[in-house]
């Protein structure tokens, strides 16, 4: 079976239920939440400093962060509930070589962890730009600044949801995949960065900050390749295991 | 295409000693048997190349026609050998090809349970075979296995000589319901199948008929979870029914049907079987594998308690009335058949020849006053054959 058919299966799969627009309501409410922020929100001094320059406003709407965490449980909800649901059954007994089923789940989240987060990023930016005239200070990002953020927050929503489809496969129950994920973005981060110095240049939210423009711990190829490791071993780890497990 | 015509029966047994080690990978040629339902050993073997969906020669124009529907090729005429075939007088040939299963020593352990435990039978072409055993005793996972969805810890399945991962073509070959609710309830009946449909290659307009063959084109479009169960059954028979296999591995697809819904799953069955397809239906419904299965294969506990045809399984009983039943009964169970008293004068004997049991009465000094075949119900049959400790590690012969 030609594996773009089976992506297309997949891609059908997360647009045939209401899951996307959950979670577009979400990226809304997010957008919204900044929105409030740049009009009700003050400094400790009552002023609006932290959107008076370019830095400031880039890294209120820098999203890649909250794409790899949302992407990732996006990812996770997706692939969770095809084990939740039995679904993947018919899948695998189209494609008995499960790797290809597998590899194609993965690449239809990345895409859709990916399609969420740009728009995720571009509700956010349009929200602060269209309440910036509430305020003292103009929209002050660059077009190549806009488009840094939006291509970040794509290429860490394909991250994040690569990586929760992994965990997902893995933990093969929505609620165990979703708590996983939790600890493993939000959890597991600050106490890897206490017991171990040095590594919180390479945990997730500040990588997606360098690739936003907003961090400049690591070099941006570096950051690239970390995220991709972030989300490439839950994958890979998936892949063996259910090519090797019995399908419940 | 390489054809041979050969005379002989089947000889599933020889097909089931190929050596595992034979088992051939896709592209090579590779001998299909193909059995008229009805024929009595008369074999047609065929070899062809690899991958299927080539018309080949025993398929009919009307299959070519559905084939085309089926994968978006141009429709052919009908092939000469065909034709020659039904103008031969010998009847319609089959318009599916024949896929045998057989399931060989398959064992099947989770930890220290073993939930399959040496499991050999085969599933014939052109029949409709039940498969029996009460809950539990390994049947879904025998079709797990089957499907290549559990791994046997021993053992082997195979499908026409393939195992289910090496099929070329698997939803055009084998359909299945395995789970009856395997759907997202948010997503319509007609979306569900229509990630099947892009997923195995198949048109659209398949998904619309096979809605239509199972009565749910009216319900298409609602979501799935608002379906009863007997539609969300239908739901399943459809998904099974959408790449037009030629194998139907089915378990439990009677559940939540109604009386109608069960007759129309009974004749399509049937149909399918009757053109030479191959149908594995588990069901506790003993009732409606009675109407339904041409054989049964009954396991408990994991292990193959009997099979066979079932007509033959339902006369294997004999019904004796004697002045002295209590003696007959001894006697006869000394010599390994089993009993049951029915009244105060007649026997009911199982696991006994019927000519044995009146020459053991006659050597006895036991009169008769009748003896007679007796043909059980399914269910009585089950029941005994699931119960009966004496029978617990042995397998019923025919």
């Amino acid at each position: 079976m030609k594996m773009s058919r089976l992506i297309r299966s997949e891609i059908r799969k997360l647009t045939s239920t209401k899951m996307p627009i959950a979670f577009l309501l979400v990226l809304t409410a997010i957008a919204a939440v900044n929105a409030f922020a740049v009009i009700a929100g003050t400094d400790m001094d009552g002023s609006k400093t932290f959107i008076s320059t370019e830095a400031d406003q880039q890294s209120l709407m820098a999203f890649a962060a909250n794409a790899f965490m949302g992407a990732g449980l996006f990812g996770a909800i997706a692939v969770a509930r095809e084990y939740g649901h039995h679904t993947v059954v018919p899948t695998f007994l189209a494609s008995p070589r499960r790797y290809r089923a597998v590899v194609a789940q993965l690449v239809a989240v990345a895409i859709g962890g990916a399609v969420l987060s740009f728009i995720g990023a571009g509700l956010t930016i349009g929200a602060v730009a269209l309440s910036l005239p509430s305020t003292e200070f103009g929209f002050l990002v660059s077009g190549a600044h806009v488009a840094q953020i939006l291509l970040a927050s794509a290429f860490a929503g394909a991250a994040g949801a690569t990586l929760g489809a992994g965990i997902g496969a893995v933990v093969r129950n929505v609620g165990g995949a979703v708590t996983s994920t939790v600890l493993a973005l939000i959890v597991a981060p600050p106490l890897v960065v206490q017991l171990a110095n040095g590594t919180a240049s390479w945990m997730p939210n500040v990588l997606s900050g360098v690739l936003a423009g907003v961090a400049t711990d690591v070099s941006t190829a570096a950051a690239v390749g970390a995220l991709a490791v972030w989300a490439l071993v839950p994958a890979v780890v998936s892949l063996v295991a259910v090519e090797r497990r019995d399908v419940a | 295409m390489v054809q041979s015509n050969v005379a002989a029966c089947p000889a599933s047994a020889e097909r089931s000693a190929v050596p595992e080690s034979s088992v051939p990978e896709a592209g090579k040629l590779v001998p299909v048997a193909s059995q008229r339902f009805g024929a009595r050993c008369k074999q047609n073997t065929k070899l062809r190349a690899l991958p299927f969906g080539a018309s080949t020669p025993l398929r009919t124009a009307a299959d070519t026609s559905r084939s085309s529907l089926l994968r978006g090729k141009s429709m052919t005429t009908t092939t000469p050998t065909v034709t020659a075939a039904i103008s031969s007088g010998i009847g319609p040939p089959p318009t599916r090809q024949g896929y045998q299963l057989d399931v060989k020593h398959v064992t099947k352990r989770y930890g220290r349970a073993t939930v399959v435990d040496d499991l050999t039978f085969s599933v014939p072409v052109g029949r409709v075979t039940g498969f029996l055993g009460p809950n539990g005793s390994g049947k879904s996972t025998t079709m797990k296995i089957m499907l290549g969805l559990a791994s046997p810890s021993s053992g082997t399945v195979t499908i026409g000589g393939y195992r289910y991962r090496q099929l070329p073509d698997p939803a055009g070959t084998v359909g299945a319901i395995i789970e009856s609710d395997a759907f997202h309830p948010g997503r319509s009946g007609r979306n569900h199948l229509r990630i099947l449909a892009d997923a195995t290659g198949v048109a659209y307009a398949r998904v619309d008929e096979v809605l239509e063959q199972v009565g749910l084109a009216s319900a298409a479009k609602r979501r799935a979870g608002t379906y009863s169960l007997g539609m969300r059954q239908r739901l399943g028979l459809a998904a099974a029914l959408l790449g037009d296999p030629d194998v139907l591995i089915l378990d439990e697809p009677g559940n939540g049907l109604d009386p109608q819904g069960i007759r129309e799953m009974r004749d399509l069955l049937r149909t399918h079987a009757s053109e030479g397809g191959t149908v594995l239906v588990s069901s506790h419904l003993l009732s409606e594998v009675e109407h339904l299965a041409d054989d049964v294969v009954v396991i408990h506990q994991g292990r193959l308690v009997t099979h066979g045809p079932l007509a033959e399984l339902q006369q294997t009983a004999s019904l004796v009335r004697t002045h002295d039943p209590a003696g007959l009964a001894a006697v006869l169970e000394r010599s390994g058949a089993t009993t049951e008293s029915q009244g105060a004068d007649r026997l009911i004997v199982r696991g006994m020849p019927i000519d044995e049991v009146g020459q053991r009465a006659f050597t006895a000094g036991i009169p008769l006053n009748e003896l007679s075949p007796r043909a059980g119900s399914l269910e009585e049959l089950f029941l005994t054959w699931t119960t009966d400790p004496t029978k617990k590690n042995e397998v019923i012969q025919l």
